[in-house]
């Protein structure tokens, strides 16, 4: 069940961009601000409660078990089949010697989004809309950092080029687990948009305060 | 909005050396990653290596036309772009920007966005790699390009990530503005 939508206000906040500080409105729901200088958009007023993003989140911790554990695609050519996994192209970069870029694609296709989600999870929990709570600042920061290194959609795009390329060579049908990590790569990106621009903890503009000194 | 980075108070002297560090090896990552084959085929009676070029004319030679216009763009022509823009960022902040100061910041939140997108053929090799592996009749094998082309994607994010855009609007005035929705 998501909670109604409401109008929400912020504290003053830094543009992550270009540094003004701004003073954002009460935003209804679809509603959008964006920096008054370079334009950034700051935050949305959001259609959906915080229930929304929780329930995304959730959800794509919980596919990811599957995603990990069931056959990702089944390949077959003649007479011979056999399944791969998600972390199958990890190993076989690690059992070419490629140690450090097999670990590399795990993060940033499974460790990190899992991560992310987890923070995100925390988040959820001790952030509040316009109230300034250090440990949901401190969270926020983490996630933004993993954010930038999450990337299961880039995966599965990868994946479908792969799937067309492999056509005239093998035949490849898509196991369970593809379609776990492919509902857990948008269940990443709905919640993490969805928090980030209508339910994130804004930074207060004090600690960018320095900026001020420029005036 | 895919920038987020907390930044010190006030725009750090050294981040245009940074981020120019960076992009520098990016771009020595890039001529290892174009020239040596990223991935070997092993075929009966042929063993076939693709650089990231050849991989893309052989897509075209398959007749997958958009496929190779999205492995072109991924892995050709977003490195190429991003390495482009973030020197032309580089230039333009060695002084004060005056009125280019927006289009400048645009041209910064679109390398950000764009970047990640280059894993694409990371991604590709290594599911290949795990995917198609049946002895003699087919296997196919990463090979040392794609480690040079995954330290150069690294190498371009971390240069956009240490470039902090303030430097863009460091002569404008900084004042606490109000928005409307």
């Amino acid at each position: 069940m998501s909670a109604p939508p409401a109008a929400v206000s912020f504290p003053p906040q830094s543009c992550p961009v270009c540094g003004l500080v701004n003073r954002l409105p009460r935003l209804q729901p679809g509603e959008c601000a964006r920096c008054h200088r370079c334009e950034t958009t700051l935050a949305v007023g959001p259609r959906s409660g915080r229930h929304s993003a929780s329930a995304f989140t959730l959800t794509g911790l919980l596919l990811a078990g599957p995603a990990v554990a069931l056959p990702f695609v089944t390949v077959s050519k003649f007479q011979s089949a056999h399944e791969s996994y998600l972390f199958s192209g990890a190993h076989a970069l690690w059992d070419s010697g490629m140690n450090v870029l097999a670990v590399w694609v795990g993060l940033c296709g499974l460790a990190v989004p899992l991560l992310l989600l987890g923070t995100l999870a925390a988040l959820l929990v001790v952030s509040e809309p316009g109230v300034d709570r250090p440990a949901a600042n401190f969270l926020l920061r983490i996630a933004r950092a993993f954010e930038q290194w999450a990337m299961p959609e880039v995966q599965m795009l990868a994946v479908l080029v792969a799937f067309a390329k492999l056509g005239s060579l093998v035949h490849v049908q898509p196991g369970p687990g593809l379609w776990c990590y492919a509902a857990m790569a948008l269940c990443t990106l709905v919640a993490w948009r969805n928090f980030e621009l209508c339910h994130a903890p804004q930074i207060p503009a004090a600690e960018s305060a320095g900026l001020l000194e420029h005036e | 909005m895919k920038i987020h980075r907390q930044f010190p108070a006030a725009p750090s002297p050294d981040s245009r050396g940074r981020a120019a560090a960076f992009a520098l090896s990016a771009a020595v990552m890039l001529i290892p990653a174009n020239l040596l084959p990223v991935l070997s085929m092993d075929l009966p009676g042929e063993l076939r290596t693709d650089t990231i070029f050849s991989g893309i004319v052989a897509l075209c030679d398959q007749g997958l036309w958009p496929l190779a216009l999205i492995v072109f763009t991924a892995s050709f022509l977003v490195p190429v772009l991003k390495l482009g823009g973030l020197g032309w960022l580089l230039f333009a902040t060695r002084r004060p920007v005056g009125e280019g100061a927006l289009g400048l910041t645009k041209l910064y939140v679109t390398l950000d966005f764009i970047g990640r997108w280059s894993m694409l053929d990371v991604f590709l090799v290594a599911f290949l790699s795990g995917t198609v592996r049946f002895g003699a009749l087919a296997t196919v094998r990463p090979q040392p390009g794609i480690v040079a082309f995954a330290a150069a994607v690294v190498f371009t994010m971390l240069a956009t990530d240490a470039f902090d855009p303030r430097a863009i609007w460091s002569s404008h005035s900084q004042s606490t503005e109000e928005i409307t929705a």
